[in-house]
């Protein structure tokens, strides 16, 4: 348990470091998008928070670290659900 | 999806981070009849490949350690939002299918996958819902297919020489491909089709899929080294996996 809680506090301190260093330039889907003019539609799901922000939050950096923080422990737990429902045995 | 500049005060800053799009297909680009059935068919045979992962990876998913699908879809997702700079003013980030592929061997690796993709498209409109199947197709489908090629440049021993450049060549491939497919699943969306999507998306996704090739490589050999008891994956390309 305590080598997974250091994994996994690894992963957020990675989130604090690099947010600031990642590329605002479009990626490369958004770049041909972008190339070929298509414009495209408005979603119907907007998610609760898009564009890994928390609107609530002002300041950018928070705001994303918080979203990001989140969503690492949202991917965890379910993924422990799905871990733990194909390995059954392993309850150690 | 739409990147706005954020607003502070009366200065637009640039964004400083971006979303993990990439490879992921909004809604927005599915919006005619042909894009939708697309989307739908793509649902069907995800969900389908998806059956099949669950159902391989109850009978072979290595018990050994604990939390690590867990661990690693955590690491997946937050590595998925770090852009990195390509070049042409174009970003690229890790997408991490063969990374997962490798740690947990092809069907584990489609659930984690899976799982990432579908908190993205629920919490954070990063891919669409329609769009779904098609971006589960194009990662986590791909992702974990490129195990097999590993298995079979490698002859199926972690311990070969070819071991990391198969893990390179995947890496790069299951980019490439995955942007192969999306090209095509987006072309109804531009005037130009085919013809315009798979060339660009190529384009890109060649130079991304290096970086890919790159990083997986280096977590591989650091985590090969460092912790060679929760490499599973790798104890599946020893045995023989049958499809």
């Amino acid at each position: 348990m305590k080598k997974h809680s250091a994994v996994i506090i690894a992963i957020i301190v990675f989130l604090v470091v690099f947010i600031p260093f990642a590329s605002s330039d479009p990626d490369g889907l958004e770049r041909v998008v972008e190339n070929f003019g298509v414009e495209e539609q408005p979603s119907f799901w907007q998610g609760l928070m898009p564009d890994y922000k928390i609107a609530a939050v002002e300041d950018a950096y928070v705001s994303t670290l918080l979203a990001g923080v989140i969503g690492v422990l949202l991917v965890l737990l379910v993924s422990l659900a799905v871990e733990r429902a194909i390995a059954p045995k392993n309850q150690a | 999806m739409v990147k706005k500049p954020l607003i502070v005060g009366n200065t637009p800053l640039i964004k400083g981070v971006t979303e993990a799009e990439n490879l992921h297909i909004p809604d927005g680009l599915i919006t005619d009849p042909l894009s939708i059935a697309v989307a739908v068919a793509m649902w069907i045979i995800t969900l389908a490949f998806l059956a099949w992962a669950w159902k391989k990876a109850k009978d072979t998913y290595p018990r050994s350690i604990t939390a690590l699908l867990a661990i690693s879809s955590a690491f997946v997702f937050a590595a998925q939002m770090i852009n990195f700079p390509i070049t042409f003013g174009t970003s690229g980030h890790l997408v991490g299918g063969t990374f997962l592929a490798v740690l947990l061997g092809p069907y584990a690796a489609m659930l984690s996958m899976t799982i990432v993709l579908l908190m993205q498209a629920v919490f954070f409109a990063d891919g669409g819902i329609l769009a779904f199947g098609m971006n589960v197709f194009n990662m986590a489908i791909i992702g974990g297919l490129s195990f097999f090629l590993i298995k079979l440049l490698t002859r199926g021993s972690a311990s070969s020489k070819r071991f990391i450049p198969s893990v390179f060549v995947a890496s790069w491939l299951s980019v490439t491909a995955g942007a192969f497919f999306t090209a095509l699943m987006i072309s109804p969306a531009f005037t130009g089709g085919l013809m315009v999507t798979v060339p660009s998306m190529l384009f890109y996704h060649a130079i991304i899929g290096l970086g890919e090739g790159a990083i997986t490589t280096a977590l591989v050999s650091s985590l090969q080294q460092m912790q060679p008891a929760i490499m599973g994956g790798l104890t599946l390309l020893k045995e023989k996996t049958k499809l």
